[in-house]
């Protein structure tokens, strides 16, 4: 059992004799190229079968540069694999894919399928609803395939002296035909009008459906009519139109008025759906807060600190940008900033400009400034002012207060606040740290520049 | 109330461009209860002449009594939904004497940005103190700019930290100069601890905010815009 994820789209390979095409058909399908080529000779003898397949291959299966190109100009595919693609976080069920192989027949059996270049890039580890995903990817495949083969059945047949009246056959094909090209373009629309309503490709969908209704309007009448003259095909299909356009005429303001409540209605649940969430948090977050302030009334610290701490917890629940990535400098200074003010009460105020990624070497820049805002709100006593200034190259943080300051030649020796914790820290990390103390407040200034990360990033 | 500090800190060191005579302000805020306690915060020398709590009102409390310095939420019901940006582009005729100094709780860089660009003079959170509100009302009616930190902040991400070229327009990049002072209010510097710190005059240091505030007023700079609405909300 050939593993899927590990198939190589099918794509004319560089390594060819002609054209590239059995190699690519060998990589796609993980067979020796040597038997491929020899396959494909034999059955060049059976009737010239091998000599078609190749040069519709050739024809329909892009290189290797164009399927890199084509896929790389096409993120993804449009909606139907976004809408079926398991959550990554599905557990797998199960033995892994017992029917998985019969996907990778799909291409082999000649379908357009390989032309497209972009096949088994799809939900390679296979979850649970697995059938459904391939019905709904390759399902104009299968039904085409079907067909097709339906087509070679009834020629066989008529081959071997068994009379198929075609003119019943035909009409039904045509009418059968469609109609699935109809249902699949509702199936399609109706999906993509739930993953976005832009519904970009309307225009496409529109002439699949008008398509579908002339094949069905037009295996009708020739079943009815009987293959008659073309004279009373015409009246027919002149009154069939006609009666069309007339129930259509009757029907659309109710489809219409119908279609708008739906949107409404719609509309209302999304509105509905939000207010409860924020409802939820409001109850969760704020509503607790103000029961807690109303029972700490007599407290002013106490309430101070509960509701600094409701602030920024709303702040970051209203504020922040939900596709920023997470766990970047900028967040880590503002939760020790967040840590030390409900510690100490004091506020503590971040401005940051720019943002870094997470490195050890920040790590101890994040700790060091820690270190040094516990001090600034312990001995400042009012608001501590820190501003982050990251940038690939470098980060630089200052964080100040306006206590009275002191000299750190004072500082017992015994004391590894600021001595350790802040200055040898930095050190040790390829960074710098400086105090400036006045009697207007201190100011520690740490500096890590970039180069640091390598050179210091272990210990 | 003293122990909720506010981002505000522009400075205690007042005393340039303070005028003699009392200021005359009104107060556009749609909350009844942040308005009589920032009337109570107010110094003395602030004579609160009008109150507003829509779009509508302010607008005609503004004209009617063309005060100094209108106290400014950012967020306000009525009109077109434009909230303070549109107070200050319905007094426009008024610009040059009546200065907008924008108060909000909001942290939203496109709100700031917004009411900055459409003519306020400065920008503060509501959880700054009494003194630090009194100050910068009094530096905004001397015609000064009043940057809080986190405008500052705003400011220093929005036209990059690196300093201008010469061959850059003058209005899409900070100048050297400029750069380092916005560096320092963000860091929570007063405008004396700036002048202090760079051994220049206070007035000098206003100047260099002054030319920011232009620089955010009147820049084209597709970046700035393009980062604003970045920021935007949901």
């Amino acid at each position: 059992m050939t593993t899927l994820p590990a198939r190589p789209p099918l794509a004319r390979s560089s390594d060819r004799v002609i054209a590239g095409v059995c190699s690519g058909l060998a990589a796609h399908l993980g067979w020796p190229v040597k038997n491929v080529r020899l396959g494909m000779v034999l059955a060049s003898f059976a009737g010239g079968a091998g000599l078609v397949f190749y040069a519709w291959l050739w024809i329909m299966v892009p290189t290797a540069d164009e399927a890199a190109r084509r896929n790389a100009r096409r993120p993804a595919s449009p909606i139907a694999p976004a809408v079926s693609q398991p959550m990554p976080g599905q557990p797998i069920q199960g033995p892994a894919t017992p029917g998985y192989p019969a996907q990778g027949a799909a291409p082999d059996a000649g379908t357009p399928t390989g032309a497209d270049g972009s096949v088994p890039d799809g939900p390679a580890s296979a979850a649970p609803p697995w059938f459904r995903v391939r019905g709904m990817r390759y399902g104009k495949e299968i039904l085409l395939g079907c067909g097709l083969l339906l087509v070679a059945g009834i020629m066989i047949a008529q081959l071997l002296g068994v009379d198929v009246s075609l003119g019943t056959l035909i009409p039904a094909a045509a009418v059968l035909g469609g109609a699935s090209i109809a249902w699949m373009q509702l199936d399609e629309t109706r999906r993509a009008g739930l993953v976005d309503k832009t519904k970009a490709d309307q225009a496409g969908g529109w002439g699949r459906l008008a398509a579908g209704l002339a094949l069905v309007v037009a295996g009708v009448l020739v079943m009815v009519s009987g293959s008659g003259s073309w004279e009373q095909t015409w009246l027919a299909l002149l009154a069939s139109v006609a009666v069309l356009g007339g129930v259509v005429l009757v029907l659309l303001p109710w489809a219409l008025k119908f279609w708008r409540d739906l949107e409404a209605e719609r509309a209302g649940r999304i509105r509905e759906t939000e207010r409860a969430e924020i409802a939820a948090h409001l109850h969760d977050s704020v509503l607790q807060t103000l029961a807690l302030i109303q029972r700490r009334a007599g407290n002013e610290h106490d309430v101070v600190r509960l509701a600094r701490a409701q602030e920024r917890e709303l702040r970051g629940w209203l504020f922040q940008d939900p596709g920023r990535e997470s766990g970047q400098l900028s967040d880590r200074i503002k939760a020790v900033a967040a840590e030390v003010e409900d510690l100490l009460g004091n506020a503590v105020e971040v401005v940051t400009v720019g943002d870094a990624a997470m490195t050890e070497a920040h790590e101890a820049l994040v700790q060091a400034s820690r270190e040094a805002m516990l001090n600034a709100s312990r001995h400042g006593g009012g608001t501590v002012s820190v501003y982050l200034e990251a940038s690939d190259g470098q980060a630089e943080i200052f964080i100040k207060d306006r206590g009275p300051g002191f000299e750190l030649g004072d500082v017992p020796a015994d004391r590894l606040g600021v001595r350790e914790s802040i200055v040898g820290r930095m050190k040790r990390h390829g960074g710098s740290a400086a105090i400036l103390s006045t009697g207007d407040g201190t100011e520690v200034r740490l500096k890590l520049p970039a180069a640091a990360e390598h050179a210091e990033g272990k210990s | 109330m003293n122990t909720t500090q506010g981002t505000g800190a522009p400075g205690t060191g007042a005393g340039s461009g303070r005028p003699a005579n009392s200021v005359r302000v009104v107060i556009v805020d749609d909350h009844a209860i942040f308005r009589s306690g920032l009337k109570a915060d107010l110094d003395a020398s602030i004579q609160v002449v009008g109150e507003a709590a829509t779009v509508e009102q302010a607008i005609a409390v503004i004209a009617e009594q063309r005060p100094d310095v209108v106290l400014l939420d950012v967020h306000l019901p009525g009109g077109l939904g434009g909230g303070g940006r549109e107070v200050i582009a319905g007094s426009a005729a008024l610009l040059s004497t009546t200065r907008f100094l924008a108060l909000s709780v909001s942290d939203a860089a496109e709100d700031v940005v917004a009411v900055i660009r459409a003519g306020a003079r400065g920008y503060v959170t509501k959880t700054i103190s009494g003194a630090e509100i009194t100050d910068a009302v009094f530096r905004v009616a001397g015609g000064d700019a009043v940057f809080s930190p986190r405008l500052a902040g705003f400011v220093l991400d929005a036209f990059g930290t690196a300093p201008a070229d010469i061959a850059d327009d003058e209005l899409d990049k900070l100048s050297a100069r400029e750069l380092e002072v916005m560096r320092l209010i963000a860091r929570g510097y007063s405008y004396k601890e700036v002048a202090k710190e760079l051994f220049i005059s206070i007035k000098t240091v206003e100047t260099h905010v002054s030319a920011v505030l232009r620089k955010l007023q009147l820049s084209s700079r597709h970046e700035l815009t393009k980062w604003a609405a970045e920021r935007r909300l949901l």
